[in-house]
């Protein structure tokens, strides 16, 4: 099969240090930005975050698989400040007044309402690029293991079924070619004559995974699986970098709390916008720099190798 | 002390009445390499999974008689000390592999055992290096060949540091390469760490010279135990026919007593043959041969054809084949030589990039997959992925159907054709892998069928099982469809096919009758033509071997023909 082995993974190593993180360092990263990104509304806290998480993304070297991420993402944005735009009569600030539309009603459009859609739009940016960050960056297997040892035989099952995925698809693409050289039409006639002549397929694949899954349980059998208490094995080596990314990132998420309990990253947009203090756009910057280590670090460490 | 010492064993699986082992008595010494052959059905893989323990744990029936490892009675084991001391390994690569990745698979074992990190680590380290893999540690096993996934089941299982090693048929699904290096493997653990290895293997050519004893079953019984003494060749004589490689079993039809080994062997004992009847005349060389049956139309014609998968470099170069009517081509070349894609544009599964296929006339791209198949049949190497119907006669009314041809005294005629009205009703699944073959090449064969594309149809299959095959697909030759199978089995083409086809990178280096291109070449060529290299002309096939041979010695054909 020489056109079987296309990449499943999004997942591709690469050389810098970001790639090398210990899993766990790069999940509290993620989970760090994803929480704080929820509990922030104000645009400057907000900005804070998309900037860290752009440029951490860059320093990966996935800018380029990034950029379908935002185009997606801007068409998102820009739904939401429509439909917020069209929909929302809170502001006060009106800079475009319409005709009747049927259903809405009359259009004002304000600059509050449009303003209020951005916002969202920048958190829905920063949750969708930290996720981005997680699908090219952390080695799924890896972070599989890593809840393996909270889960035990559910992880086991989700990797099995993960490892026998693949070999599906490909026995379904095989199967297909072969049942169609024996004149089974699965491109002509109806949709339901398809679906019909699919039939044989799937209940190939159907026996041939039972199969399988016999023969695949024998040698989990023959090496021991559940003849006594497992152990878990784990190579992922840990530096010093990860203990200073997992402190900062705390420290960000504890400062993050600590500003939205005092209200401070929080945002009013209705009736009219809030003014946006000094004293916000310090704090904000601050969780910046503080989630740019990853990228500061991996410019450090081209810069001075060891 | 024995390594494994078996006593009066019995076994019957869940539910029936025929005991699959029948009072088996048997004693392996410690650091023997030991080859088990026999039919599919002779209870090899039975034994294998009662050494190991899998039987009864895993399959349940009933056991009689006892099982020691190193005088251990394994009822008394747990199975934690059980794997440890007995490790197996299976046929198939892929459905014995569990996680996704290399070194997790390999640690996979030590995991279950509980050992602590760097045990494992340390483990991890000893096996990757031992067996070349420490490059591929952090690749993912769907991304693996054949041989690779073989060698990394081995790993995990040898991780596990068993002084007992059992194997299934390890090589049986892997192309030459890859199996000669499974062996080689195999061979270091039972050489150089003095591990005990019981090996079922059907092709003995492949791994004979290694064995220290050889075990033939048949019902459930050990039918004989043949000491190989001091790997010489003196057992030889003893082993059934069937169960020879080519070359002793071309001997020991000729009439011999003392059979070669090896194509070295041979050749000293065909030279002084030579130089023994050099008084007599030599034989001389059949041309009649070379010449073969007069072609036919023209069925497929391929002219300047080119391929490449999206984004990819070309498989297909410029290739130009012509296939009539009673051709029978064999295509030989190393993997990813283009050989399965050229079939795959035969058969439209794949569409030219440059050039054409003509089929009848008709250029390919402008004929569905189903209208090329009513007239070009495909049969691909795992007949389980066409077998789906309760019972073999439905399995061949499917296919009729799907050709508008609802004929049941037609699909009686296929049945008995391919001598299966005995399994009529059998499910397909069932049966065994020669005879589940036979049923797949019966459902894709249709009245009309012009063109019979195979590939790899020898793949897992014994020498009998083999002759079966290439025997069958003579027949279908000779009564009209064109023959075209992509093989890596030399002895094979050369026995059964006309032409050959040799791929390299994509390019149709060579395609000529089968004399002219295997005799004088030095890879691609079966064991028959290194033996006859230079000494005897245009000798490849058993038949004609068989003759020369027994010419040579002197012994006259009534005698030869009672071998036979």
């Amino acid at each position: 099969m020489e056109d079987g082995n296309k990449k499943m993974l999004a997942y591709q190593f690469k050389d810098n240090l970001i790639y090398k993180l210990h899993p766990l360092t790069s999940m509290i990263f993620v989970g760090v930005v994803f929480v704080l990104a929820l509990i922030f509304s104000h645009p400057a806290f907000l900005l804070g975050l998309l900037i860290p998480v752009g440029v951490v993304l860059g320093a990966a070297g996935n800018l380029m698989q990034g950029r379908n991420y935002i185009k997606f993402s801007l068409i998102m944005v820009l739904t939401i400040v429509l439909i917020n735009v069209l929909f929302s009569r809170a502001g006060t600030t009106i800079i475009y007044r319409g005709s009747e539309i049927p259903l809405i009603g009359a259009l004002e459009i304000s600059l509050e309402a449009i303003l209020y859609g951005l916002g969202m739009g920048l958190r829905l940016l920063v949750i969708i690029s930290v996720f981005c960050f997680y699908t090219y960056t952390v080695n799924p297997d890896k972070a599989l293991r890593l809840c393996g040892r909270l889960g035990g035989k559910s992880v086991l099952a989700i990797t099995l079924s993960l490892r026998l995925f693949p070999l599906m698809i490909k026995d379904f693409q095989r199967i297909s070619e072969i049942q169609r050289c024996r004149g089974v039409k699965l491109s002509t006639g109806s949709l339901w004559q398809r679906a019909k002549n699919t039939l044989p397929i799937i209940s190939i694949i159907l026996l041939s995974s039972l199969e399988r899954s016999l023969q695949l349980a024998e040698s989990m059998q023959a090496r021991g699986y559940g003849s006594g208490p497992r152990s878990s094995y784990d190579r992922d080596l840990w530096r010093p970098r990860d203990y200073i990314i997992i402190a900062l990132s705390i420290i960000a998420l504890l400062l993050g709390i600590w500003s939205a309990l005092k209200g401070w990253s929080a945002y009013r947009y209705y009736p009219i916008l809030e003014e946006i203090s000094g004293l916000d756009c310090v704090l904000a910057s601050f969780i910046a720099i503080i989630l740019l280590l990853p990228a500061i670090l991996n410019w450090g460490g081209k810069k001075w190798p060891l | 002390m024995a390594a494994i010492k078996i006593q009066d064993l019995s076994y019957y699986y869940p539910e029936t009445i025929k005991p699959a082992l029948n009072r088996i008595n048997l004693e392996i010494p410690e650091g023997q390499l030991l080859i088990i052959i026999g039919d599919s059905g002779s209870g090899k893989s039975t034994l294998l999974r009662v050494i190991s323990g899998l039987i009864p744990a895993f399959y349940n029936g009933k056991l009689l008689g006892r099982v020691f490892l190193d005088g251990e009675d394994t009822v008394q084991m747990s199975r934690q000390e059980m794997v440890q001391k007995v490790g197996i390994v299976f046929q198939n690569p892929e459905s014995q592999l569990v996680m996704n990745n290399v070194e997790q698979e390999i640690v996979f074992g030590l995991e279950n055992l509980g050992l602590p990190n760097n045990l494992m680590k340390r483990r991890l380290m000893e096996m990757s290096t031992s067996l070349g893999l420490s490059e591929d540690l952090s690749q993912g096993v769907s991304q693996l060949s054949g041989g690779q996934k073989q060698k990394v089941a081995l790993a995990g299982v040898m991780a596990m540091q068993p002084r007992i090693l059992l194997l299934d048929e390890p090589t049986s699904q892997l192309d030459p390469v890859a199996a000669e290096e499974i062996l080689n493997i195999i061979r270091r653990l039972n050489e150089d760490n003095g591990i005990t290895v019981v090996m079922i293997e059907q092709r003995l050519e492949r791994c004979c010279h290694l064995a220290d004893r050889i075990l033939l079953m048949e019902n459930g019984l050990i039918a004989a135990d043949i000491n190989t003494g001091g790997r010489g060749r003196m057992w030889l004589q003893r082993a059934p026919l069937t169960y020879l490689p080519p070359l002793p079993n071309l001997f020991a039809r000729a009439g011999f007593k003392e059979l070669p080994l090896t194509v070295k062997q041979g050749r000293q004992m065909l030279n002084s043959l030579m130089a023994d009847s050099s008084r007599a005349s030599k034989p001389v060389p059949d041309t009649s041969i070379i010449l073969g049956p007069a072609k036919g139309q023209e069925l497929i014609d391929i002219q300047n054809l080119w391929f490449s998968y999206p984004d990819k470099e070309e498989v297909i170069k410029n290739v130009n084949l012509l296939i009539r009517e009673g051709d029978f081509i064999a295509l030989l070349g190393e993997n990813g030589a283009g050989k399965t894609t050229l079939l795959k544009n035969i058969n439209g599964l794949l569409k030219p990039s440059r050039g054409q296929i003509k089929l009848a006339g008709k250029d390919t791209r402008d004929l569905a997959i189903e209208e090329i198949a009513a007239s070009v049949a495909y049969l691909s190497q795992d007949p389980n992925d066409y077998l789906f119907m309760p019972s073999v006669k439905e399995e061949i009314l499917f296919t009729l159907r799907n050709f508008n041809i609802d004929n049941d005294s037609y699909a009686e005629e296929i049945l008995k054709r391919f001598k299966l009205e005995a399994y009529r009703q059998c499910n397909p699944r069932d049966l065994s892998t020669g005879e589940r073959q036979r049923v797949a090449l019966a459902s894709v064969l249709l009245g009309k069928t012009k063109v019979l594309l195979l590939d790899e149809p020898t793949r897992g299959l014994d020498y009998g099982l083999k002759q079966e095959l290439g025997e069958l697909l003579q027949e279908v030759n000779r009564q009209g469809t064109a023959v075209v199978m992509v093989t890596h089995d030399v002895d094979f083409a050369a026995e059964y096919a006309q032409d050959i086809c040799l791929m390299f990178q994509g390019e149709i280096i060579e395609r000529g009758n089968k004399y002219e291109v295997l005799q004088h070449s030095t890879y691609y060529t079966p064991q028959l033509g290194k033996l006859f290299n230079n000494i005897v002309d245009n000798v490849i096939t058993m038949d004609r071997g068989v003759r020369v041979l027994s010419e040579l010695a002197g012994f006259n054909e009534p005698e030869m023909a009672s071998v036979l």
